[in-house]
Parts: C-alpha cells; sequence; structure tokens
C-alpha cells in the first residue's frame, strides 16, 4: 500500500518507493539517506504534529511535514 | 604635588592610551571581543582570525 | 609542515578528536552546527609535527551549505596530504555516504571509526578490517572520548600521506558509470586536478561545476538524452545517491553484526518521550528556563519567604527582635552567613554573588586605607573611580557564570537541537526556522558567536533578520544592567522581586525579538522558508570537564575584559566627571555622619556634566532625559558609556555615584549605585525600566557592531543600526510614557493597529516574488 510519510501514524514503519521535491530540498533528502529502499519508521510529531521525527538508517531526523510529504512510502500491511 | 602622584597619573594616562590602542589594533585585525577570548574557546568563532590570515596570506 | 584535515558527519567526534590532537580546549557542543568554520591547530607527539585543520560538519559534498562549501573548497583549493574521515561507528550507512564521496578526490584518505566504546556497549560489533578490504581505504577503530587508537591513527595517515592516491568511485557498478568515466576522461585531458570527483559532481549537474565547466554540460545533456532510468528518470543525481547507498547497504551487512537488541528504545529515546512530548513539550521547557533564572537571580528561593509570610514571616538577621528579626550583630562571622540567609535564602546564583562581594568588599576596605593619608584627589581616583566602577561590574561574575553553566549544560546534552524541533511550527508562524532557535540562545550569553552562528541558516533573508535581533537576547554583559536595575527598584521603591523583574526584561527582549521579526519579514526581508531536515543527535551527559574549561575560559575572558576596556573606561570616566572645562578639581571633603568624605556634589559642572547634560534631552520621552533633576544626565551618559562595552553601564553608575555621594555607598555591588542615582535624580520606576529596555534593545558593544556588519550583506548594516536605534527608542518610549500616563497606552495601540494595516495593505498589493527553484513534480 502506498503512503505519503507525512500521513503515517506514530510507530509506522515503510519503505521509500520515490522522492520528489524541489531540487535543493530532494538532495538533501538523499544526502541525509532517504532514498528508494531505505526503511523508516516514524518515531514521533511534535507538538502541533508538526515537525516529524522518523528513525531511519540508525539515526534520528527530523523535518517538516511538507517534506515528508515529498516522501512516497511502501508500507506493508 | 608628590611624586606617588604624578607615577599613578602618569601610568593611568599610559593605560588608558594603551588599552585604546590595542583594542582599535584588535579591530583592524578583525578579532572580535565579546565572547570569544580566543577561537578556541567558542564553537563558531573561528573564522575572525583565520579567514583574514588566509586572505591576507592569499595576497 | 603537512597539513592534515578532519572530515566527517556533524556530532561525529571531529572536535573532540580535534582537541585530543592539538591540545586545545575548542567548544564541542552537542546540536548540529556547532562548528561553521574551520579551525586549525598542531600535532605534535608523532615522529614529525602535522597541522591539523578541523572542518564544519557536512553530511555530503554537494554545494548547498556554507559548511560543504567551505569543506570542499578546503580539501580542493588547499590540498591537505590527508584527510581524516571520521566516522561515527553508531551510524556507520550515514557516515560512509560520505566517505564515498571523498574517496572520489585524489588525496590519501584514511578512516577513523570513532565511537567503538559506544558499539561494544550497545552489543554489535563492527570488522573494520573487514570495512576495509571493501572500501579500499585504510580504516582505524578510536574511541576520541576515551582517547584511544589515537596514536595508531596518527602513525596510519602519516604513513598514508606519503604515498600519492588517486580518487575512485563506488559508482562503477552504477548505470551512470560510463557517462562518469567519459566526462573524466575528458576533464584528464584539459589536465583538471581531481578529474574523478569533478566528473562525478558535474554528471550531477552540480551547480558549481556546472559553472566551473560548461564546455562540459553538452556531453552531460547528450548523455541525458539516451538515458532513461525507471526510478528516477534522467535525474542523475538521485540516480548517484541512490548507487552511493545501494553500495553502502550491500557492503554494510558484512561489516558489522548486530547483538540481540531488536528495534532499540535507547535512553535517549525514553528521555525524548517526556522532554519533547506532544503536548508537554513546550511547557517544560518554559519551566525549564524559569528554573534556570530562578537559580541564578532568586533572592527568595522557592519563595519560602512569600510562603512564610503568610504566617509569621521568616526573620531577617540584623533587624531589632521588635521589628521580626534576630537582633544579631553584624560582624565578620554574621555578615558570612548573612550571604545565604536574611529574612529569605537565596538561591546558589545569588548566594555565590554576595560570597563575592564579601570577598570586594574586604578589598575595596583595603584601597580606603591604603589612601587615607594621601592626598584627597588620589582617594577620590582610587576608590570611587576606579575600585567604584570596576567592582560594580566585578560583582556580577558568579551570576554570569552561573547562568552560563545553565546554558552549556542545555547546549551540550542535547537538549537545544530538540528544542529546535519543538520550536519550529510556531518559528515558521513568524517566519524563521526552528534552526534559528541556536544562535537566539546563544545570543543570551554573547552576540558574537550566536551572530557567527547563523551562518547555518541558508535563507539570506532569514539569517539578516535573525541577525539583527540576536542583540535583543541580552548577553551575559547585559546582565549587570537587568540586575542592578531590577535590585534597585526593588529596594528604592519596595516593588517587586528581583529574579521576576530580570525574567520579565529577558522575556520583554524576546518579545520584541518576534514582533520585529514579524514585521521584517513581511517588510523588507519577505521570502521564503527554509527547510528544515536535521539530525536529532542522542542525548548525553555533559562532561564535567568540558563544562569546566568552558567556564574558565568564560571566566578568564570577563577578568581581562574587566581589567582592560572597563578599567580604562571608569579611568576616563572619573577624569571626566571630576574636572570642570577650565580644570577645577571637583570633588570636596564633606563631612557626614561624623566622618570626613570626598564627594563629587558639583558633577553637573564637570566636562563630562555638560556632555550629558546636552544629551539628556533626547531621553525624555524615555523617563530618564530632562524631567530628572540635578545628576539625571547620569543615565544618558551610562548609556552612551555601553557601546564600548555594555557592562560599562553600571561600571559609570558605580563610578558616578560613587563620586556624588561618597564612598560609603559604593560598597555593594551595583545595586547600592543604583539606589544612590535614584535618589539623586528622581527617576520613577516606570522610567528606571525603560532605562533598561533601552539599554537591552539599542545598539550593542562596537564588538557586535563589527561583527553583525561582517555577517550581515552589504549595504545591510546601515539600516540595522537604524533599526535598533528605532525600536530601542520606541519601546522604551512605549513603557515610560503608558507606565506614567496608563491612558498613553490607548495612542500606542492605535499606532500599532494603524501600522498593521498598512503592512497588510501594502503587502496584498505587492505580493513577494515566488523564488524560480520550484521544480515540476514528475
Amino acid at each position: 500500500m502506498e503512503k505519503l510519510l507525512s500521513e503515517f501514524t506514530v510507530g509506522e514503519t515503510g519503505t521509500v518507493r520515490t522522492v520528489s521535491g524541489e531540487g535543493r530540498l530532494r538532495r538533501r533528502l538523499f544526502d541525509m539517506g532517504v532514498t528508494p529502499g531505505a526503511k523508516i519508521t516514524l518515531r514521533k510529531k511534535a507538538p502541533l504534529g508538526d515537525p516529524l521525527e522518523v528513525n531511519l538508517r540508525g539515526y534520528e531526523l527530523t523535518l517538516r511535514k511538507t517534506e515528508a510529504a515529498c516522501v512516497r512510502m511502501e508500507v506493508n500491511a | 604635588m608628590q611624586w606617588y602622584e604624578i607615577v599613578l597619573i602618569a601610568a593611568a594616562a599610559a593605560f588608558v592610551a594603551g588599552v585604546i590602542v590595542w583594542q582599535i589594533v584588535r579591530r583592524i585585525k578583525g578579532k572580535g571581543g565579546c565572547g570569544c577570548s580566543g577561537c578556541s574557546s567558542c564553537g563558531s568563532c573561528s573564522s575572525c582570525a583565520s579567514h583574514k590570515k588566509e586572505q591576507s596570506e592569499k595576497k | 609542515m603537512k597539513k592534515f584535515a578532519l572530515a566527517g558527519n556533524p556530532n561525529c567526534g571531529k572536535t573532540t578528536l580535534f582537541n585530543l590532537l592539538t591540545g586545545s580546549a575548542a567548544y564541542v557542543g552537542n546540536w548540529p552546527g556547532v562548528t561553521v568554520e574551520k579551525r586549525e591547530g598542531t600535532y605534535k607527539r608523532g615522529e614529525e609535527r602535522v597541522r591539523i585543520v578541523d572542518l564544519p560538519g557536512i553530511y555530503s559534498l554537494s554545494p548547498y551549505t556554507p559548511e560543504e562549501v567551505v569543506s570542499r573548497n578546503f580539501i580542493l583549493d588547499e590540498k591537505p596530504d590527508c584527510v581524516i574521515d571520521v566516522v561515527d561507528a553508531t551510524n556507520l550507512e550515514r557516515n560512509l555516504y560520505l566517505t564515498t564521496q571523498l574517496m572520489e578526490i585524489d588525496v590519501p584518505v584514511i578512516i577513523a571509526l570513532n565511537m567503538m566504546d559506544a558499539v561494544e556497549k550497545s552489543g554489535d560489533a563492527i570488522d573494520e578490517k573487514e570495512l576495509e578490504r571493501k572500501i579500499g581505504l585504510p580504516v582505524v577503530r578510536i574511541s576520541a572520548l576515551k582517547n584511544q587508537g589515537i596514536k595508531e591513527l596518527m602513525d596510519r595517515a602519516l604513513k598514508v600521506s606519503k604515498e600519492p592516491r588517486a580518487g575512485e568511485t563506488v559508482l562503477k557498478g552504477s548505470p551512470i558509470a560510463h557517462l562518469v568515466r567519459d566526462v573524466s576522461i575528458a576533464l584528464k585531458g584539459q589536465k583538471v586536478e581531481n578529474p574523478l570527483f569533478h566528473a562525478v559532481k558535474l554528471s550531477e549537474m552540480d551547480e558549481i561545476e556546472a559553472a566551473a565547466h560548461e564546455e562540459l554540460v553538452p556531453m552531460v545533456d547528450a548523455f541525458k538524452s539516451t538515458f532513461d532510468d525507471d526510478t528516477f528518470g534522467t535525474d542523475f543525481d538521485a540516480v548517484i545517491a541512490d548507487a552511493r547507498y545501494r553500495y553502502i547497504t550491500e557492503n554494510y551487512s558484512a561489516v558489522i553484526s548486530r547483538g540481540n537488541r531488536g528495534e532499540p528504545f535507547t535512553p535517549s529515546d525514553k528521555a525524548d518521550k517526556v522532554l519533547t512530548h506532544k503536548i508537554w513539550g513546550i511547557p517544560i521547557f518554559l519551566v525549564i528556563l524559569l528554573a534556570i533564572f530562578h537559580l541564578t537571580f532568586s533572592e527568595d528561593f522557592l519563595y519560602l519567604g512569600a510562603w512564610a509570610s503568610l504566617g509569621n514571616g521568616l526573620p531577617t538577621l540584623f533587624d531589632p527582635v521588635s521589628e521580626g528579626g534576630l537582633g544579631w550583630e553584624e560582624n565578620a562571622a554574621t555578615t558570612l552567613l548573612a550571604c545565604f540567609y536574611d529574612g529569605a535564602v537565596f538561591s546558589p546564583g545569588v548566594i555565590f554573588t554576595n560570597l563575592w562581594n564579601w570577598l570586594l568588599g574586604w578589598v575595596g576596605t583595603l584601597f580606603e586605607l591604603c589612601c587615607a593619608n594621601a592626598a584627597p584627589w588620589v582617594g577620590s581616583f582610587v576608590v570611587d573611580g576606579i575600585w567604584g566602577g570596576l567592582s560594580s561590574v566585578l560583582g556580577f561574575l558568579p551570576q554570569i557564570l552561573v547562568l552560563f553553566l545553565f546554558f552549556s549544560i542545555l547546549e551540550d546534552s542535547g537538549y537545544m537541537a530538540r528544542v529546535a524541533f519543538i520550536l519550529d511550527r510556531i518559528f515558521r508562524k513568524f517566519g524563521l526556522t526552528g534552526r534559528a532557535f541556536m544562535p537566539m540562545i546563544m545570543g543570551f550569553g554573547c552576540s558574537l558567536p550566536a551572530m557567527i552562528n547563523t551562518r547555518t541558516l541558508a535563507d539570506e533573508k532569514e539569517r539578516t533578520a535573525t541577525v539583527r535581533v540576536i542583540p535583543f537576547f541580552s548577553c551575559g554583559a547585559k546582565l549587570p544592567i537587568l540586575t542592578a536595575i531590577a535590585g534597585g527598584i526593588v529596594t528604592s521603591f519596595g516593588v517587586g522581586n528581583a529574579d521576576l523583574i530580570t525574567y520579565g526584561m529577558y522575556l520583554l527582549g524576546i518579545v520584541t525579538a518576534i514582533f520585529c521579526v514579524l514585521f521584517m519579514r513581511s517588510t523588507s526581508l519577505r521570502g521564503e522558508i527554509s527547510p528544515f531536515l536535521m539530525e536529532l543527535p542522542a542525548y548525553h551527559a555533559p562532561l564535567f570537564k568540558g563544562l569546566m574549561i568552558h567556564l574558565w575560559d568564560k571566566t578568564k575572558h570577563f577578568i581581562k575584559k574587566a581589567f582592560t576596556v572597563i578599567f580604562a573606561s571608569t579611568i576616563v570616566i572619573w577624569f571626566l566627571s571630576s574636572f570642570s572645562w577650565d580644570w577645577k578639581f571637583l570633588p570636596q571633603e564633606i563631612e557626614y555622619e561624623g566622618e570626613t568624605f570626598m564627594a563629587n556634589l558639583r558633577m553637573n559642572e564637570s566636562i563630562l556634566g555638560s556632555i550629558g547634560m546636552l544629551v539628556q534631552p533626547l531621553f525624555t520621552p524615555l523617563g530618564f532625559g530632562a524631567q530628572l533633576q540635578s545628576a539625571g544626565w547620569v543615565f544618558a551618559v551610562a548609556a552612551l558609556t555601553g557601546l564600548v562595552a555594555k557592562e560599562n553601564v553600571i561600571a559609570t553608575f558605580g563610578t558616578l555615584a560613587a563620586a556624588i555621594a561618597g564612598s560609603y555607598v559604593a560598597t555593594e555591588e551595583g545595586v547600592m549605585e543604583t539606589v544612590a542615582i535614584i535618589e539623586a535624580t528622581g527617576v520613577n520606576v516606570p522610567g528606571l525600566i525603560a532605562f533598561i529596555a533601552f539599554n537591552m534593545l539599542t545598539v550593542p558593544c562596537f564588538a557586535a557592531c563589527a561583527t553583525a556588519r561582517a555577517e550581515l550583506p552589504k549595504g545591510k548594516f546601515q539600516w540595522t543600526l537604524l533599526f535598533w536605534l528605532a525600536t530601542s527608542y520606541i519601546v522604551s518610549a512605549a513603557i515610560y510614557l503608558v507606565g506614567t500616563w496608563w491612558w498613553t497606552a490607548f495612542i500606542f495601540a492605535a499606532a500599532l493597529a494603524a501600522s498593521i494595516a498598512g503592512i497588510a495593505l501594502w503587502n496584498k498589493k505587492h505580493p513577494p516574488k515566488k523564488s524560480a527553484n520550484v521544480e515540476e513534480e514528475k
């Protein structure tokens, strides 16, 4: 099932399918390890629901909802 | 006027002049004063001295 | 001398390693972006001396942030003899991403596998020999924290640096390998250095590369037209980034073996559950801040005195029993005890201050005795002038250190990064990112490093706005002003609590900053918000040694500043205030309570007085101008001396108050001087608060101005000066006028509403230009 990373619930895990977004942002996402095939878990949401904290490749990354919306994920039910 | 009074005045004047000159020299060199006691104690302050030195070395 | 560079991700331990190698005490913080510029030192313990350069932490060599550009340019242009790639072993995959880029440059590279102690502790193991075999680069395990493996690292680095190395890439097996090979051949033909590196970057359509090698761009474009990958289309940088991580994942599994942990819930995560809680995160942060202020400034610790006064109240030490005291005699011992308790328990910050001032009091008495037999002007000069000014500033050292200590703990533990995370959403409403929070908090220590730290903010307009409001986050030098005047208010008028007034004034600075940013972002600095991607480093307990080194540095710096700049300033001020234009010496002996003192009751005739009286009327709407009696010009002059160093404001008070009232007043911290001036000038509470506000918000010290000028884009500095003057004037005037005549609040409210409406209308008519960066989604 496909889902945007920004639509994840806390604790949900998925694999990255595609990464869109404007040039610089997309490059940044890649540099931080958000590439197709990467496994990402949503750890928590900040107060007010934004930004999000995710766990991938063994570390904690924080990013905004609008940035997470650029990441299309594959979730196994 | 006693001798020590003269010494005191001279010392004070020299001190003030010295500090002013020292501060001006620092400004020309580009070093800041507020929280940076030398570039090692502050995470981001190392730009001031080494950057300027670099530029003068390059020229 | 050989030159080695330390490269690696943020928070991988580069700076800790740098400190070990060079013996320096460079600041190691625990949030992304601590090191913004490179720093240099020398390693003297090996075969030969080596220059070590600590580069800012980077995730990649793409040219999108200033740190990356700095690091990249250093390695390419300055040609270090060896690059030590510090890899955080607890985070191997992401760290190796950078490694795959570093290795494409024609420079010897050695991997320092750091934090091995943490890896072992969590039950994992890394086979560094296997890693070395697979990646083709020497690997040495180290633990910078525990000082292990350093010698082996440096010995091997030295060996490796003796032989040149050609760049290699992990992209050999990728779909884009042909393009890379062709471009690098072309570049080699042009005798470009590091051809492989530039070839790869060019293939990524890296902006810097495309500009440098325009003639090769068509080659890349040609390739693009024949190439089509299902996932990425012709997005080469995506292809390359993906290829790198693929390579890492394939080879990574062989190298690391995980202990049985499952999905790790580290102590860090447990702490985060509370500290970054969805609802309680922000309130917890505010409480922590309040606690810090309470521990530093409160004269009624835990408000015990206030609670007790609901009943019979706590006794003071020296008042007679009939007035609710213990009726003790004031001697050396009881005065010492009074540092801890006198009618209320004092907070640690205040206790230290009292003890310190008790000490300073003895020094003052010593000076008095020395000068007792000298000519009268000497006594005035040394005791009132110099010591009066100096001691009033020195008195604040304990509180500055205590505050600084707390903020250092917050920074080093990694909590600050969390707060940026929590606050980002709110910051965005004001046109800033959560990332801007770091320099602002640093501003509470000193504006200079804070302004420099704004370099990590990618957006120029956001940076300008942040630099401009950093002085509003009152730096350590302004602390004496706040405390002395708050104390003066409490003593002279019996109103309020010292710590609440101080907290309130710090809050005022923050609130003003918020309004100003809002204002700027909707007028001259409109722009887009930069992306927020940020790593949250694991919490770790700050090292005691690190904190102490940091405190000691701060102390050294403070003392140095006090005994040079401030010392010189007090001499000048004493001189200008003690002599009239026709060189008459103004202080004279007077009798008071049976003793003779030197007092300068005719200060209005002095050089300083006449200058002060010229400037004084300017401050009338602020409450400390023409409406004050006799020595009212003192406020104007004190504010002016603050331009040299903000501590001078209270130093000036100290020197002048001591001279006005005679040295019998100048025995305690700045509070007494303030009281003397309050009584001599007749200023009221709103005027005093306006004075604090003015000094807090106005043009900072020269050093900070110079830094702001350097960090701001060309041409913005003049406006920044105007901005500071205007903001401080308006806010202080508002405080004084509304405080004294409450109905003026309506005038201000109306003006504010009008300007907001005006801005909103103007924005409607001139919408901000959309940036050209928005690409179409595929």
